[in-house]
């Protein structure tokens, strides 16, 4: 028998602390055996259990602590009635409530109240400079524990947030091991400030880095409540909190999963078949003789020996790549002392057959709380990563390109002789195999080294009661390391006359390059911190803060070129040509921070907050900035009438909060008129021998300074029958004064100066997100339903430009008062159907008239009906690459041992749109996708009096003999809005004896698959659609994966 | 007891944050007040640095998108080929809309820039001596700007102190003055430059000299004096030309000349200069010479007078090697090959056996060097046994300047044939493919695969397709195949210059005091003697400019000699330029090549409208300057 005093698992989006607490200490606690006896003693027990509101509990559980086989289930008004011991105590538990032991003591009636666990009233959120009751909250601020977190596999942090919190907006761009790009955005504003364990620290990069098992929970601040962080804030900030310990017996952890990962989609490319054949209709579509002969081009459709055709992604690519993730974590803790201490491990292999694209990391991190005295502890964190990239010494963009572009009838080994690799170049690609092997072309390595300190004291001062002060001193620093070793390396073709290689150098000469960066920083911080309450109804929270930074860093580059390559240390390359470079910066900032918070009765809520910021970057008079925000809230649900009369209104609230807040803007000294050593053009006075130049002091702009924000949000929290449906609806928008631009003054150009960037420009963000949760319990089946959605555009409110010259330039080039991220393009009415239709309609192609266009080619629409296609027939008809709506869903369900966790997660309102290879037929003569391969042809090729085949896509041509059909029009440019299945974990916990005698208090096996499936246009499936274009809009980047994980969570 | 400790700890932590040194008084690491950089020689010479650095030299990394350019993608359009010296493999262009190598703004900040510093020299804490080196540097370098600005937009407005914003724009508006004046300006700078510059530098020698002064003068007065000249050539009208704005008038013409004539004079009696290796024993050795001098002007300060360097790869080099060498040798250099000299500039140049005329490539039986149709199976065409034979005679230069078909370069034979006349006759002629005869198997480009030749065929461009590869500029030894990574100098003026610039403005002139006829056939007899010819020309107009061609070839000055001679609406009229290509011809036994004078492939009919000849001011609705004719 066993006593199952919690249901393991709860997944809710509003998290509860005190719930981890729950969670981590009790986790199947194993049952005892005890003998059933009677005693003289026993009586009967009866009450009604009720929620904190006064709802009445039904099928709340009820146990004798002595026994806990001995239970009774409260009927549907809540009551109970048990025979117990007099000296027994009873244990009432409650899916989502905290339970509760009430010693019985001789009394027959026991009124319970249970307080709902989570959520609700107890729940305290991290906000800047210290914690708040959920409850009590003003602001826009979400709140997501570890576990929550927990529920995704991934190597990024950001993957695991991602579709889990209303208006945290977060995409991944690419999929590359070790390339933390991934977007993170909080409602469209920008990238927002990342506080660590209450020090403002690194940006997205390192965030994404963060051992996601070391976080006890993320706050995000979202709306103006981010001012109490001053400049930088204006973009929300994303506040982190790592564990600590806990008191109690010592607790180990081994968490790890491990999986294997493939893309979720690679665009498939024609094959030699395929590809002759509409190469071949691309010298005769134009009037040109046959490319091959049509003996020649049946050969290759018949892939007889010699004519076979190559994948070269296949050649280059494994179908599957590796990843595994180890965290193992102490904590415990005694009166005088509380430690969390852990250590992780992660790897991420790519998926180069060569292997040599990879990423490791190790983390560890050591929170120590000591109480060094009566009234005075001390916090001491610690933590630090080391991580390494390894790539291959040809950019992964290269090499996709040559898996992509290179032509199905190549063959990756001249002669088929693996010692030679062959020179294949259409496509201006080069062979992928080639490029992939780190011993021929060489490697790059990054590798950081981050370090992270902090030690904070707090003493309660005896003499007041409710004052606190707390000195706080942090010193961060980072060593950035990158090597890159650029081989000369050399492609063979096959001479067969002469049975020789003859080789191709490419890249000459070697090269190596080694950068170094090192980055301190130092924080200050003293808080004084006060909270009274006053006659019982009237709580008072006064914080004031001092806090400075400063920071340093030094970078310095070498590089040298080898006469010839013998290892890869910069002293073994040779002397010509050396290039060395080297900087150092300092920043430093000063803030005074105050904030006040009042409520009457837990009913009436008022903040007032304020932050003086000073900045080294501005002139000395200008530099100090003041950021206010004030806000309130009316929790409605207090009030006598709703309890009264709507009792299942558990929570209402109305909140609003309105503040400025500041950005850094421009570049840091603008107001110093100095000869600048680095802006200036050199010169060789004397051979050999290089002077560096000073350039002339530009005209400096004194006012120079940051970005405002004014940034208003409303909300309105509801929650119904105990928490069980709750929801949370905020509207902002923020308004943004003072961006950069240049004065639009017309200085004559003979001046010979330019004018600098002035705080000119301004644009508006406007959103809606709101939340909806939803939780139920049915015997051992529990679930719950955690829905966010957010919708947010920028507006360009003004924008400093030059007068227009005419109500088409305004209509066309205007970008005031539009919203930021519009596409202008063509609408396409359909495919030409015949020459008729071709010579009689509006001319496509300028000067070329539709000389150019075939039959099965897209026809634009004449907007303007002057019967010439050209830019003034384009409409603003498609939003850009900017995702404008972001929606997660979440599913989580348990019932015994095991717990299923399923988000969905999408986004909308934003378009791609490819060049290169992927969109363009014969890109740079090399490969085409295979969708080409639907298209308008001659039933016979070689008789260009049979008639034409429709199909998809129009009649094959090269590059240069195309008309205007890469135009931007929706023949391109495609919605990506997707949903997919972005994560969907299920749980197996297992207890009982077994563990009992392993000495294991928990076990938890899980199976993991991320981003199983999606649904979206199914052009854009193969790209992915959260994937970002890269480079020349090419695609050509590290696909975003899907993976499948095996997990396991050890508790002992 | 305890609290008294802990209050005492924390007061310290306090006095510990507020008692640090004030971390907002930073100062920029990379900013320097004017007092500290002007205080030394070696300041000075550091804001000289950058004052040079924007000379609108027209060196290898000035290109259509402007100067300094080096590790910019020019798709290897460089000024040559822009005019009839040379095509680039993959575009035909002759001037981007509005004129050619616009250059307003940064001339105009360079201007700004050395106002500065003139008005800095009283400051200064230096002897007069240096003060007025300093002057006459800072003259020099205005001058050199003003040049820049009046053979692109005529009369520009003359400004020669700092002007001061003060919110407020109407007193900062300058109207043009006459391109007279500018001139003008020019040659009073140079003049000022020269009186006070030193004539020879023992430390940093590449900062202007006397000699830099005149040759700087003398190239500017030559262009003023043809513009006087030719005007009427091309002439011009609308307000701008009323206002003599652009244009001057015929009768200066002589007195620019002359002042032409007196500063190369200075340079030629200065005893300072001469030729590079004047007299060559042979053909090859004048090869050598040549193309020796411009892979390293170090070697010739005989004939060097004013040279820009180019040091460090990358940050300070120049892209030649990167766009310009032959397919074969591009050394990973995607792409190569740009740069091919036409067949036009070929012919110029003259045979050691017919010497004072230019030689044309004489392909066919009959002579006729004017069929430019195509190969014609009918027609007898001369045969050779190397695709190369067929220039043996021909100026030393020629082989210096340009890659010719089967020639050895870096190593390697650079392999450039259009096509084959297989054994039926039939031509195949820029087509890829093969055929065996006699149990050989030949090719239509001369070998099996694109690294393995240099010609005619679409290979992403890096093929010549005038049948000639460029030469003269390239490094022999191996330079990374990057944007940038060219190190060799550029002699920006030379000796050989300055005696074409005597001669032509002798010729043009009639100018007959000093013995100036005989002086200006001898300054270029002594240029051809060079070159290995032994036997001297007369002076004509026509052999002074057939010299000038041909020995400054690719320095980019035909572009402006084109322009500031009205030549270039003349000579691009609805014009494709020609190439030379040599085929293998497969019906001799052995095969022998022939060569077939020809259009060039995938180019458009080039003209050049005469409203180019000046480039349109940039900004005239805030400036409100006169716009030039016809923009």
């Amino acid at each position: 028998m066993r006593k199952k005093n919690v249901t393991r698992n709860h997944y809710y989006a509003l998290k509860r602390l005190i719930a981890i607490v729950l969670l981590l200490t009790s986790i199947y606690i194993p049952g005892g055996y005890a003998e059933m006896t009677l005693s003289q003693d026993e009586i009967m027990v009866s009450g009604v259990v009720k929620s904190g509101s006064g709802m009445a509990l039904p099928g709340v559980s009820v146990r004798l602590k002595s026994n806990s086989s001995k239970l009774t289930i409260t009927n549907n008004i809540g009551a109970f009635s048990i025979q117990a011991q007099s000296t027994d105590s009873l244990v009432f538990s409650y899916v989502g409530f905290v339970s509760k032991t009430v010693a019985i003591n001789g009394i027959k009636v026991h009124n319970v109240q249970l307080e709902s666990e989570g959520n609700q009233m107890e729940e305290v959120v991290v906000v800047g400079y210290g914690t708040q009751k959920k409850v009590n909250l003003t602001g826009a601020i979400s709140n997501i524990d570890g576990k929550a977190i927990q529920t995704t596999t991934h190597t990024s942090l950001a993957q695991k947030l991602q579709g889990k919190i209303a208006g945290l907006q977060i995409r991944q761009n690419t999929g590359g091991p070790g390339d933390f790009d991934a977007m993170i955005n909080i409602r469209g504003f920008g990238s927002p400030l990342y506080v660590i364990d209450g020090i403002a620290r690194d940006g997205g990069s390192e965030f994404q880095r963060i051992n996601p098992e070391d976080i006890e929970s993320i706050s995000v601040l979202k709306d103006a409540s981010a001012a109490i962080y001053g400049l930088n804030a204006a973009n929300g900030v994303i506040i982190v909190t790592t564990k600590k310990g806990k008191k109690g017996k010592p607790q180990f952890k081994y968490n790890a999963v491990v999986g294997v990962q493939s893309p979720t989609g690679m665009p498939e490319m024609a094959t030699a078949a395929q590809w002759m054949e509409m190469r071949n209709e691309a010298d005769i579509n134009i009037g040109k003789s046959p490319y091959i002969s049509k003996e020649e081009l049946l050969k290759y459709q018949q892939g007889i020996p010699g004519y076979e055709s190559i994948n070269w992604y296949d050649e280059t690519m494994k179908k599957y790549a590796g990843q595994q993730q180890h965290t193992i974590s102490a904590q415990g803790g005694s009166d005088a002392i509380n430690y969390f201490t852990s250590f992780g491990y992660q790897t991420d292999n790519g998926l180069l057959k060569s292997n040599a694209l990879n990423y490791e990391k190790y983390t560890f991190r050591t929170n120590l709380t000591a109480n060094l005295a009566k009234d005075l502890t001390a916090e001491i964190q610690l933590s630090g990563r080391y991580d390494k990239k390894n790539a291959p010494g040809e950019s992964f963009f290269e090499i996709l390109r040559g898996t992509v572009s290179s032509l199905p009838n190549h063959r990756p080994y001249a002669n088929d002789n693996p010692e030679y690799p062959a020179l294949v170049t259409d496509g201006q690609s080069k062979n992928p195999l080639a490029l992939s092997d780190r011993n021929r072309t060489g490697y790059a390595e990054d590798v950081n080294k981050f370090f992270q300190s902090s030690v904070a004291l707090t003493y309660n001062m005896p003499f007041l009661e409710g004052l606190r002060v707390k000195g706080l001193a942090s010193f961060d620093g980072n060593n950035y390391l990158g090597k890159n070793l650029a081989k000369s390396y050399q492609l063979f073709n096959y001479d067969a006359a002469t049975d020789k290689y003859i080789a191709t150098d490419l890249r000459n000469p070697t090269s190596i390059h080694n950068g170094y960066i090192d980055n301190n920083r130092v924080s200050l911080q003293a808080h004084l911190l006060y909270d009274k309450v006053i006659a019982t109804d009237h709580k008072l929270g006064i914080t004031l803060v001092y806090e400075q930074r400063s920071g340093w860093d030094r970078n310095a580059s070498l590089r040298r070129e080898y006469q010839f390559y013998t290892n890869d240390q910069i002293d073994m390359a040779g002397l010509n040509n050396q290039q060395t470079s080297g900087i150092e910066h300092q920043f430093g900032s000063k803030s005074f921070i105050g904030r006040t918070t009042y409520n009457y009765k837990e009913k009436y809520l008022f903040e007032l907050a304020a932050r003086y910021d000073g900045s080294y970057r501005y002139h000395p008079d200008r530099r100090w900035g003041l950021f206010p925000v004030a806000s309130v809230g009316w929790r409605i649900s207090e009030e006598s009438f709703i309890k009264e009369k709507a009792p299942f209104i558990y929570n209402l609230k109305l909140r609003a909060s309105y503040g400025l807040v500041g950005q850094d803007a421009g570049n840091p000294f603008q107001y110093v008129a100095g000869f600048s050593t680095t802006g200036g053009g050199g010169y060789e006075f004397n051979d050999g021998s290089y002077s560096s130049g000073a350039s002339a002091p530009g005209i400096v702009n004194e006012n120079l300074t940051w970005f405002k924000s004014n940034i208003k949000n409303v909300g309105l929290d509801l929650g119904f029958f105990e928490g069980k449906l709750s929801m949370e609806i905020d509207a902002y928008q923020r308004d943004r004064t003072g961006l950069l631009a240049y004065r639009n003054v017309s200085l004559p150009n003979t001046f010979g100066g330019s004018l600098p960037q002035e705080n000119l420009n301004s644009d508006r963000v406007r959103g809606l997100e709101f939340t909806i949760n939803h939780r139920q319990t049915l015997g051992d089946f529990s679930y719950s339903l955690s829905g966010n959605f957010n919708f947010a555009r920028t507006m360009n409110v003004y924008v400093e430009r030059g007068p227009f010259l005419n109500s088409m330039d305004k209509w066309r080039n205007g970008s005031a008062n539009r919203w930021n991220d519009i596409v202008w393009m063509y609408d396409v009415e359909g495919q030409f159907q015949s020459q008729d239709e071709l010579v009689s309609s509006p001319i496509q192609n300028g000067d070329l008239g539709n000389s150019r266009e075939l039959v099965g080619d897209f026809k634009y629409r004449d907007a303007n009906g002057d019967g010439l296609i050209d830019g003034n027939d384009a409409l603003p008809s498609a939003w850009g690459g900017n995702p404008k709506m972001h929606y997660g869903l979440t599913l989580n369900a348990s019932w015994k041992g095991f717990d299923l966790n399923a988000l969905f997660q999408g986004s909308g309102n934003y378009s791609v749109r490819f060049t290169h290879a992927y969109a363009t037929m014969f890109w740079g003569q090399g490969n085409e996708p295979a969708y080409f391969y639907d298209r308008w042809h001659k039933a016979d090729a070689y008789n260009p009096d049979s008639e034409w085949i429709p199909g998809k896509w129009p009649a094959a041509r090269l590059e240069q003999d195309i008309g205007a059909l890469y135009s931007e029009s929706s023949v391109w440019r495609k919605d990506a809005s997707y949903v997919r299945l972005k994560s969907l974990e299920l749980g197996y916990s297992f207890s009982g004896k077994l563990m009992q005698s392993l000495k294991i208090s928990g076990l938890r096996i899980y199976l993991n698959a991320y981003n199983l499936f999606t649904i979206t246009d199914p052009f854009v499936r193969p790209f992915d659609p959260e994937q970002i274009e890269g480079a020349y809009n090419a695609g050509w980047v590290y696909p975003v994966s899907k993976s499948y994980n095996i997990g396991v969570n050890v508790n002992f | 007891m305890r609290t008294i400790k802990n209050i005492v700890m924390f007061i310290g932590i306090v006095c510990f944050v507020f008692g640090c040194k004030n971390v907002l008084d930073l100062k920029p690491l990379d900013k320097l007040d004017s007092k500290t950089l002007f205080s030394s020689p070696e300041g000075i010479k550091v804001y000289m640095a950058n004052l040079y650095s924007q000379l609108p030299i027209e060196d290898f990394a000035f290109g259509r998108n402007g100067f300094n350019s080096a590790n910019i993608n020019t798709i290897g359009i460089a000024p040559a080929t822009q005019t009839d010296e040379a095509a680039n493999s993959e575009y035909s262009h002759l001037v981007d809309g509005g004129g050619n190598y616009p250059w307003w703004d940064q001339g105009y900040k360079l201007i700004r820039d050395v106002n500065l510093l003139i008005e800095t020299i009283p400051t200064l804490n230096l002897n007069e001596k240096d003060k007025s080196e300093i002057a006459g540097e800072a003259a020099f370098i205005r001058a050199y700007t003003y040049f820049a600005l009046v053979k692109r937009y005529g009369g520009v407005p003359l400004i020669t102190n700092t002007q001061k914003y003060n919110g407020e724009v109407e007193s900062l508006k300058v109207p043009r003055s006459t391109e007279k004046e500018i001139w003008d300006f020019v040659l009073d700078e140079c003049d000022l430059a020269a009186e006070n510059l030193p004539e020879t530098r023992t430390t940093d020698k590449r900062r202007a000299t006397k000699w830099g002064a005149y040759a700087l003068k003398s190239r500017a007065a030559l262009h003023a004096a043809s513009i006087a000249k030719y005007w009427s050539k091309a002439p011009l009208s609308g307000t701008a030309v009323t206002q003599k704005l652009v244009g001057i008038d015929a009768a200066e013409a002589d007195s620019y000349y002359q002042e032409c004539i007196k500063a190369s004079e200075a340079i030629m009696n200065s005893g300072q200069f001469s030729l590079y290796k004047p007299s060559p024993a042979t053909v090859a050795e004048a090869i050598e010479n040549y193309r020796a001098l411009f892979e390293n002007p170090n070697a010739a300060p005989e004939e060097a007078i004013f040279v820009k360097g180019f040091t460090n790869p990358g940050s300070s080099g120049h892209s030649t090697d990167f766009w310009f060498n032959p397919n074969q040798t591009s050394d990973g250099s995607p792409h190569p090959g740009r740069m091919n000299p036409t067949l036009a500039l070929v012919d110029l140049y003259e045979s050691y056996s017919n010497p004072g005329v230019s030689a044309p490539v004489v392909t066919t039986n009959d002579g006729n060097v004017n069929d430019y149709n195509g190969f014609d199976k009918n027609k007898s065409y001369k045969t050779f046994n190397t695709p190369y034979d067929i220039f043996k005679d021909k100026d030393a230069r020629l082989w210096a300047t340009a890659i010719l078909p089967g020639t050895e370069w870096k190593g390697k034979t650079i392999i450039i044939q259009g096509g084959y006349i297989q054994p039926d006759g039939t031509a195949k002629i820029e087509t890829d493919e093969s055929i065996v005869v006699n149990g050989i198997k030949y090719y239509t480009y001369g070998a099996a695969e694109w690294p393995q030749y240099s010609g005619f065929a679409v290979q992403a461009g890096n093929m010549t397709r005038t049948g000639f590869s460029f030469k003269k500029f390239l490094s022999k030894n191996a330079v990374p195949p990057n944007l940038g990574a060219s190190t060799n100098d550029w002699m920006d003026f030379r000796y050989a210059e300055i005696l074409l610039n005597y001669a032509e403005a002798v010729i043009e002139s009639n100018y007959t005091a000093d013995n100036a006829q005989l002086k200006a056939a001898d300054a270029i007899n002594v240029i051809r003697r060079r070159a290995g010819h032994k036997q001297n020309i007369p002076l004509s107009l026509t052999n002074v400019l057939r010299e000038r061609r041909v020995e400054l070839a690719f320095e980019n000055k035909r572009y402006w000699d084109l322009v500031r001679r009205r030549d270039y609406h003349v000579l691009f009229n609805n014009t494709v330029r020609k190439a030379l290509v040599p085929l293998l011809d497969l019906r001799e036994n052995p095969v022998k090549y022939i060569f077939v004078r020809r259009n060039l492939s995938r180019e458009a009919p080039l003209t050049f409208p005469v409203n180019f000849y000046y480039v349109s001011i940039p900004g005239i609705g805030a400036n409100g300057l006169v716009q030039n004719p016809q923009y």
